[in-house]
């Protein structure tokens, strides 16, 4: 076990690095691109003013706004663009003092993420209060997939070339193929518009408008129903990405494990089929899909941008694309150090799955 | 064009098609390969390989198909245009299709397609009105409208030019200057109505003659021959089998156009990709050691980067073109995953008696890279391309939709899906259209890459009962 703690160890010690390299280069890009925060309270300024003026006000002349100096000046204090890049990643990411909360360290190792240009809430805050859609999502999703992986997987493999098989097959190439967004604009299409006659579930949105209400008045069942007709197609998106890969993986992993000389030793000493496949064989082939589990710390911050797009989910990745659009430089930041770290440290626990579950890996 | 001549015309491009895709590009690569000095021979278990690929027919016949409509969509210019491949006029003949497509091809020449109006019996300087060009060679009646618009425009020039008498000796400048202006007006309005009418004589004598491509219509072209306010619903009627979209846009001529985007692409992110991957993933095998580790070391730093997210954020800041973000996509991607494997082949090829009797033979490192390993290396490579164009359309698919992709105006199956999105209610045809051409695209790429796995790579399972 030593040169596995140590290999383990070794991993762990390369998030930091890799986490404050990726962080760096985004950060970077940002600061760098033209178009930041300034700009965009340049144009919004400009947008209310042409409201404002709009009685007979001359728009032409306020086309050209240029701020004064010193409000330029106060603008990229407040932005914090005023420092060199590398200061600002360092008080971004605490390991420098900031000038705005009287010197002191302040980044995300202190759990200060900054608060959005845009809605002026503070960005962990807002990251968090998507956390229940990513795990509804997330959860029922993985959930999903495997209750309906792994039987096909196995019954696939167990009809190996049957016509069952090869009908399958088929279905599952469709949803290898198919994106999970394209997915669920054509679901979109056919079951929640009246094109086809089928209209049977809500186009988009997470849930009803009126669905707090309906909940504070006790209709729990009508909530329940809502909640389920809402959740049905972004499920589906959601179940397209990882259906074919763990099915397929079920199977070919079942497959060569029924060719092992193992099986053949159970089949040798009389144990019936059911035995060996479901005791003996179906164990050790589990053993790949087991690995995903790391990745299931995921769930937490689970939401496509696509999906969620499409279906219109005020989800993360909503928050993220919304973001984008407004160049909401904290948010962005935010979401992408949780979605960094999680990656890494999933990638690193479904490691330490794989070798709880397998005494022969060894990692060195 | 009659039936017959697209009849014809279609036989030419799918047989042209057929012939280049089979015979003809392989010939050529084969041919500079030679030159290049590559000795192309295939060994009996690529051969054996190939054999296998050829007997798995729904792998190997949406190969076909994949293949043949991208070698036929790198002409799509000659086939999909609202610019005629030829057009005649009064003894002046010119090649817009054929020009604009050369400009494309040949890019780094200066070609222009443009041709003026007044030298095709059209008002004006712009480029000419080649729809209306074509209904007045159906019937020459059809100019008539444009001759009294001519005529009216010519005698309200007459009239503010004849109001002034010329200016005598003590005219002042602006006088000078402004009599000057309008007759030059006038004169240009006189020369306009001359064309137009001359040319009414032209057309009526059958000496303007157009060769319009299969289907007349540009991606960035209004279809303005329909009447009804867009978008329109596919109609053949109407001579819009996809239908239009909401600004008028025909949604077959985007649809293949932006199957050659697409296309073009995933393949340059794929290759590109490879050819970095396998060098960086060869150098790391090979030589091991402190190279091996530092450089996986940056591998997986570089995986890490959330490169949807990246690129969208690039995206967002400028509008990156078809080039920068097929770059960006190998830079950012394409070129990590096969690192992995061409690394691990590289490995265990080295460990081999023929490559250790090549050291000791003092072949230098770089030959035996290329020229030993890299051969019995390429397994890997193969099977996952296909798989990699899978996801490098999806990605490009997905950056258009969310807007971060190509500039907007270029045809491209993203921003159509967008428009379906948009439209879902009362427009299903822009939804079905691009999500069933996408889908059956990829399904068509899934199915070539099984069938090439299944060739490669094939797995027995021995089944005990």
């Amino acid at each position: 076990m030593h040169g596995m703690a140590s290999y383990f160890i070794r991993r762990l010690a390369l998030v930091p690095v890799t986490f404050a390299c990726i962080t760096f280069l985004v950060y970077a890009i940002m600061r760098l691109a033209p178009g930041g925060p300034i700009e965009q309270a340049r144009l919004q300024m400009l947008a209310s003013q042409a409201e404002g003026g709009g009685g007979g006000g001359d728009i032409s002349q306020t086309g050209e706004t240029t701020l004064p100096k010193e409000a330029l000046e106060q603008l990229r204090k407040f932005y914090k663009l005023d420092k060199p890049i590398f200061i600002g990643y360092l008080v971004w990411l605490g390991l420098y003092p900031d000038e705005h909360k009287e010197g002191r360290f302040s980044g995300i190792l202190q759990g200060d993420f900054g608060t959005s240009y845009r809605w002026n809430d503070p960005v962990l805050d807002t990251i968090v209060s998507k956390f229940p859609i990513s795990i509804y999502f997330g959860l029922i999703g993985y959930l999903a997939t495997w209750i309906v992986c792994i039987p096909l997987g196995v019954f696939k493999a167990l009809k190996h070339r049957s016509v069952f098989d090869t009908a399958t097959s088929i279905l599952v190439f469709i949803g290898y193929s198919i994106p999970g967004f394209v997915a669920a604009l054509a679901l979109m299409l056919l079951f929640a518009t009246d094109n086809f006659g089928m209209n049977w579930f809500p186009l988009g949105n997470f849930r009803s408008e009126n669905w707090d209400a309906m909940w504070a008045k006790g209709e729990t069942w009508w909530c329940i129903k809502d909640q389920l007709s809402h959740t049905f197609i972004p499920l589906i998106a959601y179940m397209m990405a990882g259906f074919a890969t763990m099915t397929i993986l079920m199977k070919n992993s079942l497959l060569d494990n029924l060719g092992a000389d193992y099986v053949r030793t159970a089949f040798a000493k009389g144990l019936s089929e059911r035995r060996v496949v479901f005791l003996h064989a179906l164990r050790n082939s589990l053993i790949p899909i087991c690995v995903g589990i790391g990745g299931a710390i995921g769930l937490l911050f689970a939401g496509s941008f696509l999906i969620e797009k499409t279906c219109n989910i005020p989800g993360m990745g909503l928050l993220g694309y919304n973001s984008l659009i407004v160049r909401d430089y904290p948010v962005l930041m935010g979401i992408l150090t949780f979605g960094v770290l999680i990656r890494l440290v999933g990638n690193i626990l479904s490691d330490i799955v794989l070798a709880l579950v397998d005494p022969r890996v060894r990692f060195s | 064009m009659g039936t017959l001549g697209t009849a014809i015309y279609l036989a030419v491009v799918f047989v042209g098609g057929w012939w280049l895709t089979t015979r003809g590009i392989p010939k050529a690569a084969a041919g500079i390969g030679r030159r290049l000095g590559f000795r192309m021979r295939m060994t009996p278990i690529t051969a054996k390989r190939i054999q296998r690929f050829k007997r798995i027919k729904r792998g190997y016949w949406s190969f076909l198909f994949l293949s043949i409509t991208f070698v036929i969509s790198l002409f799509l210019e000659l086939i999909v245009n609202h610019r005629p491949l030829a057009i005649g006029f009064k003894g002046r003949v010119a090649f817009p299709a054929v020009e604009e497509w050369a400009g494309k091809a040949l890019f780094f020449l200066p070609i222009s397609s443009f041709h003026s109006r007044k030298d095709f019996g059209q008002a004006g300087e712009n480029e000419v009105d080649y729809a209306f060009f074509r209904k007045c060679i159906e019937n020459p009646d059809a100019l008539r409208p444009e001759i009294r618009k001519a005529e009216e425009k010519m005698r309200r020039a007459e009239k503010r030019f004849k109001r002034l008498s010329p200016p005598g000796k003590d005219a002042s400048e602006f006088q000078r200057e402004r009599y000057a202006r309008r007759k030059a007006a006038y004169e240009k309005r006189k020369g306009q109505y001359e064309t137009v009418l001359a040319a009414r004589k032209d057309f009526e004598s059958g000496e303007a003659w157009i060769l319009p491509t299969l289907y007349p219509f540009s991606p960035n072209k209004v279809r303005t021959d329909i009447e009804e306010r867009p978008p329109n619903s596919p109609s053949l009627e109407l001579g819009i089998p996809l239908g239009t979209t909401t600004s008028g846009r025909d949604v077959l001529v985007l649809l293949l156009y932006g199957y050659r985007i697409s296309v073009a692409f995933a393949l340059i992110v794929a290759f590109v990709g490879y050819f970095v991957g396998i060098l960086v993933g060869g150098i790391q095998g090979y030589f091991g050691g402190w190279v091996d580790i530092l450089s996986q070391r940056f591998v997986e730093i570089w995986g890490s980067i959330p490169f949807l997210f990246t690129i969208m954020l690039i995206g967002s800041l400028m509008t990156p073109n078809f080039l920068m973000l097929a770059v960006l996509m190998i830079v950012l991607r394409s070129w990590l995953g096969i690192t992995f494997y061409v690394r691990g082949e590289f490995y265990r090829e080295k460990a081999k008696d023929y490559v250790q009797a090549a050291i000791g033979a003092g072949v230098s490192d770089w030959k035996i890279i290329v020229k030993h390993i890299l051969p019995n290396a390429m397994v890997p490579v193969v099977t996952f391309a296909p798989f990699g164009i899978v996801a490098y359309i999806g990605s490009l698919v997905s950056l258009d939709y969310l807007g971060f992709g190509l500039p907007p105006g270029t045809p491209s199956w993203g921003a159509l899906l967008r428009m379906g999105l948009e439209n879902v209610k009362f427009h299903p045809y822009l939804v079905t259209v691009p999500v069933v051409a996408l889908s059956l695209t990829l399904f068509m790429v899934v199915m070539v890459g099984e069938a090439v796995r299944e060739a490669f790579d094939p797995k027995v399972f021995s089944r005990l009962r």
